[in-house]
């Protein structure tokens, strides 16, 4: 073979190869004629081995003309080989094209009961400041409820609280103060706890449920003082509203508080009760063997629903106990 | 406790509007809980001022309290009325006893008065704006003289009394017909006032039918007596009533304001129904008389508590203007708690009438320094997360439920009740959450929610002997479809696995050991139910409501019920990483024909236990019964999978471990391969 039929065979090649790639109806096709010409066995290998029978002085040209080719022939296969993908994207996207308006598939709506969800928020509020949660029983016997909270049998605070009472000579308690009392029994001074829970009272109108949520806090500690009581209100009631709320108390009266007072907060001109709180008074102190001449508290409570009733501005109590799913899934 | 605020210039001079008034009494914890002006025909512009008096403040049921604090507050002086002495016409003949639970007693007897008479305009004018109903005169004034200085007195026909009065306890099985006609038989803490024959009041609270004024009455005896708190306290109540003198006495009346009371209703009694008055009788047991307590303050002390600076004149100020008779030493102050003041006892007391009388608002206020702690998610909030990502709703219902729920869902023996429930439906505590979501879920179900999925974590209450067993329980309800509805493909109903899947997700987020086995409540159908157990004890169950429950309750469809006691949930934590094996997963799929009341459960451990060293894992695929396969026998279908943590397993090795599981699923359960 000379260096002219060599040539001829590759401008044959070179025709046949583009003929071939352009042809090509898919990636795979293409790709059995890149394999047929540019593969082991391909046809362009196929000429460099017949290179030897051409003259010694004729190979070095003829090896440029076949790398050139070679060349070429990837170029050209990776340039058909792109429009080829990109054309059959276009296809399947022409095909593809759904109503992506329609509504996905979402799973049932979940949700926490509102209740639960402002003690969660209440708590951890008081949580960063350093309290621990605790709990109690609410099957309470009247020791706790009421007599180590300096209420004697009989007194008229008791009207305060409707009570019910079991007939295992219990009660279901009317406050979670009785877990204050329990926790100071367990555990030593220095105290800073919050005490969330269902507390009961025999009332029920468009005002009150019988049974409802409450959530008590209590410092004692080394100069526990009023006016770190009122700050620490201040800064709850901020963090819980979001936002500066005009705050006032006034004195008011719990047997186991000693000042005693209540917090009203401006809500739509009017002044509204949610808190109340005061100084520990000594004799529930000195009932679980804190020692008064160090240590000093005070103690603070809240109607769980009321504050949700506000922040959520609902209307009526008693939504909170009829489970509509209207109402939860709001939550 | 209402009045007219022009009732108070009786007792004091002040020029505020009625908004200042009111304003002044709620910073000083005398409530006000609401006010309206009005027009008076005989006082001009007036107000009608209402209070919430809290116990401690017994004080303040009165026109005459309201204006102490007032005077103190503004640094006015207060004054008593002048009396108009009404001198004594006859010697009145009644002697009278007192004792040591109402140790002061005066009364007057008055003759030959016209009850036909008109209460004077302005007592009537009073009354009325204090909601009283005006009755005859003489009752008109003896509330009146209530209202104005807080002295309950009360008046008896004095011709239906026989012999002398007494104060004494009641006795035995004593009983009285009250003036409502109520009939009562006394207990013996309760205090009565007494003539020669019988019982005439009971004492403090209220007087009795057979000594009553009535329209014929001509003579009266009235009475302004002391009686202590402790011996009036709750009596009224045990009774299921109560009355404004009970409400003052229970409280505490100033017990050196009876002859006061009693000479200012006898100057409003000549000027209305006149009449001749007898001596005043008066007895007092010393030593029975409530002692005025000295009380100490150190004012050092009591500005570091409520961070005040209070000076030592102001707070002087303040106790002499209270009636404390305050003296001064350093920085100690020493009071004498005044005979109104039931509720100055320690130092703590005085701290709080110097904060209110400074203003609780003008007190200062500092910052809590917070501390650190750690905070983990508690139990509950680890499964309420978990519910509410799986369409979960919580639902709160009451802990007490009626007595039909209870037999339905309860544990009957076990019954912890309330004595004195709102209603019968609301009288038996919950043994179990069961009874909540199912009313949950039917009242949603009447307003159009078909498919729902409920959860309530609440304590449930069991009466062991005497003691309540208190348990922190979760439980759960699915009804309808597993998912919200698509445009796309029908949703399925829920089923059993479905609310198995679910209480198995739920447990494996804690460090439990758990089992299931056989059902034990009969509110569950007993083919599709599962008891859990932890160790060896029941804390809860799952399963479909039964058949007869869902008929009763008005149920179309299954309903499927979960409850587990989640007090000794433990919290799951990764102690430290388990090295897992690089080595390729081996696996085979077994069809194996077993008899249909073998349960998947005893041929998994057939399996587990045959399969050798590498066992890595086991699903099933497919459980299949029907055409084909004999009709007592079922078909599971299961991938096991080997693997080994050194090197890729052998086929032998593979093909060995089978043979040797269809052996023991042969010999164990009579089970074969299908093929």
């Amino acid at each position: 073979m000379n260096l002219d039929t060599l040539k001829q065979k590759i401008s044959v090649l070179k025709s046949k190869a583009n003929d071939d790639f352009l042809s090509s109806v898919s990636k795979e096709d293409l790709d059995d004629s890149y394999r047929s010409f540019l593969g082991k066995k391909g046809e362009v290998n196929l000429l460099l081995k017949t290179l030897g029978s051409l003259p010694q002085e004729k190979r070095k040209e003829a090896g440029k003309i076949l790398n050139e080719l070679k060349s070429e022939l990837e170029e050209k296969y990776l340039s058909t080989s792109v429009s080829l993908s990109s054309s059959a994207n276009q296809e399947r996207l022409n095909k593809e094209k759904i109503d992506s308006t329609l509504p996905g598939f979402q799973d049932l709506k979940g949700s926490t009961h509102p209740v639960t969800q402002t003690i969660k928020e209440i708590c951890e509020f008081f949580e960063r400041m350093g309290f621990d949660v605790e709990s109690g029983p609410e099957a309470e016997i009247d020791y706790y409820n009421f007599e180590a909270l300096n209420v004697p049998d009989d007194h008229p605070a008791k009207d305060m609280h409707d009570t019910f009472y079991l007939n295992n000579s219990g009660l279901l308690r009317t406050h979670t103060s009785p877990v204050q009392i329990r926790t100071m029994e367990k555990r030593e001074a220095p105290h800073r706890i919050i005490c969330p829970g269902k507390v009961y009272r025999k009332d029920s109108d468009l005002t009150h449920t019988p049974m409802f949520h409450q959530i008590e806090g209590l410092v004692v500690e080394e100069g526990a003082s009023f006016s770190q009581l009122k700050g620490l209100l201040n800064d709850f009631l901020e963090d819980f509203f979001g936002e500066k709320v005009e705050l006032r108390f006034r004195p008011s009266y719990f047997p186991f508080t000693e000042p005693s007072a209540e917090a009203d907060i401006r809500w739509n001109k009017n002044w509204l009760e949610v808190l109340g709180c005061g100084m520990v008074h000594p004799n529930v102190l000195k009932g679980v063997g804190v020692d008064t001449k160090k240590y000093s508290g005070f103690a603070f409570g809240l109607g769980v629903e009321r504050m949700a009733m506000l922040k959520y501005d609902i209307p009526d109590l008693r939504a909170f106990f009829e489970n509509d799913l209207r109402f939860l899934r709001q939550f | 406790m209402q009045f007219s605020k022009n009732w108070l210039s009786e007792f004091i001079d002040i020029s505020l509007s009625t908004e200042e008034i009111c304003s002044q009494l709620t910073m000083a914890g005398l409530e006000v809980d609401g006010y309206e002006h009005i027009k008076s025909k005989i006082t001009g512009n007036d107000s009608i001022i209402n209070l919430d008096i809290t116990p401690n403040r017994g004080d303040g049921f009165s026109v005459l309290g309201v204006a102490r604090e007032l005077s103190v507050i503004n640094n006015v002086k207060l004054r008593l009325p002048i009396l108009d002495s009404v001198p004594d016409s006859f010697k009145d003949d009644i002697g009278v006893k007192v004792c040591s639970e109402g140790p002061i007693y005066f009364g007057r007897t008055l003759r030959g008065i016209s009850l036909k008479s008109k209460t004077l305009p302005l007592i009537a004018e009073r009354l009325k704006l204090s909601d009283q109903k005006l009755i005859d005169p003489v009752v008109d004034i003896t509330n009146y003289i209530l209202l104005e200085l807080g002295q309950p007195l009360h008046a008896f026909d004095r011709d239906k009394l026989n012999g002398n009065i007494s104060v004494r306890p009641a006795q035995k099985k004593e009983s009285i017909t009250l003036l409502d006609d109520q009939n009562i038989t006394l207990d013996s803490d309760c205090l009565v006032i007494s003539d020669d024959k019988e019982a005439i009041a009971f004492a403090g609270i209220m007087g009795g039918k057979n000594s009553s004024v009535t329209k014929t009455t001509s003579s009266i005896f009235l009475e302004s007596a002391f009686f202590k708190p402790t011996s009036v306290r709750g009596r009224a109540r045990r009774y299921g009533f109560q009355t404004d003198a009970s409400l003052r006495f229970e409280r505490g009346v100033d017990y050196k304001l009876q002859e006061f009371a009693l000479g200012r209703a006898s100057s409003l009694l000549q000027k209305t129904v006149g009449g001749s008055f007898g001596n005043i009788i008066g007895t007092t047991k010393k030593n029975s008389i409530p002692k005025q307590l000295k009380v100490g303050i150190n004012l050092k002390r009591s500005n570091k508590v409520l961070g005040t600076n209070i000076s030592k004149q102001k707070a002087v100020r303040y106790f002499k203007g209270l009636g404390f008779s305050p003296e001064s030493k350093d920085d100690a102050i020493t009071v004498i708690s005044p005979s109104w003041r039931y509720d100055i006892n320690i130092e703590a007391d005085l701290i709080e009438e110097l904060a209110r009388l400074e203003g609780y608002d003008s007190l200062p206020q500092t910052s809590l320094n917070p501390v650190y702690k750690k905070k983990t998610k508690t139990t509950e909030e680890i499964l309420n997360d978990a519910l509410t990502s799986k369409g979960f709703n919580e639902i709160i219902s009451y802990s007490f439920i009626s007595p039909e729920d209870h037999s339905l869902f309860g544990e009957e023996n076990k019954t912890l009740e309330v004595k004195n429930p709102i209603s019968q439906n609301m009288s038996i505590m919950r043994t179990s959450l069961v009874s909540g979501l199912v009313n949950s879920c039917i009242y949603n179900l009447n307003h159009g929610q078909n498919d729902q999925r409920l959860f309530e974590i609440g304590n449930t209450f069991i009466s062991k002997k005497n003691l309540v067993q208190e348990t922190k329980t979760l439980a759960g309800l699915i009804k309808g479809n597993v998912s919200a509805e698509n445009w796309s493909e029908k949703s399925r109903e829920s089923s059993f696995y479905d609310l198995k899947g679910i209480v198995l997700d739920l447990l494996s987020k804690f460090d439990i050991e758990y089992s299931f086995k056989d059902n034990s409540n009969n509110f569950l159908h007993p083919g599709m139910s599962r008891s859990i157990y932890f160790k060896n004890q029941e804390v809860g169950f799952l399963g479909a409501l039964h058949p007869e429950h869902l008929e009763k309750l008005g149920f179309k469809e299954d309903v499927f019920i979960f409850s587990i006691e989640i007090s000794n949930f433990i919290n799951k934590a990764v102690t430290s990483f388990i090295e897992f094996s690089k080595q390729p997963l081996t696996s085979r799929d077994l069809a194996i024909l077993i008899n249909k009341e073998i349960t998947s459960e005893d041929l998994q451990q057939v399996i587990q236990s045959s399969a050798g060293k590498f066992f890595k894992d086991i699903k099933i695929f497919d459980v299949y019964q029907g055409k084909g396969i004999a009709e007592d026998k079922k078909s599971i279908a299961l991938t096991i999978s080997w693997q080994s943590m050194k090197n890729t397993l052998l086929d032998s090795e593979i093909d060995q471990a089978v043979e040797k599981i269809v052996n023991s699923v042969k010999t164990k359960l009579g089970g074969e391969l299908r093929i």
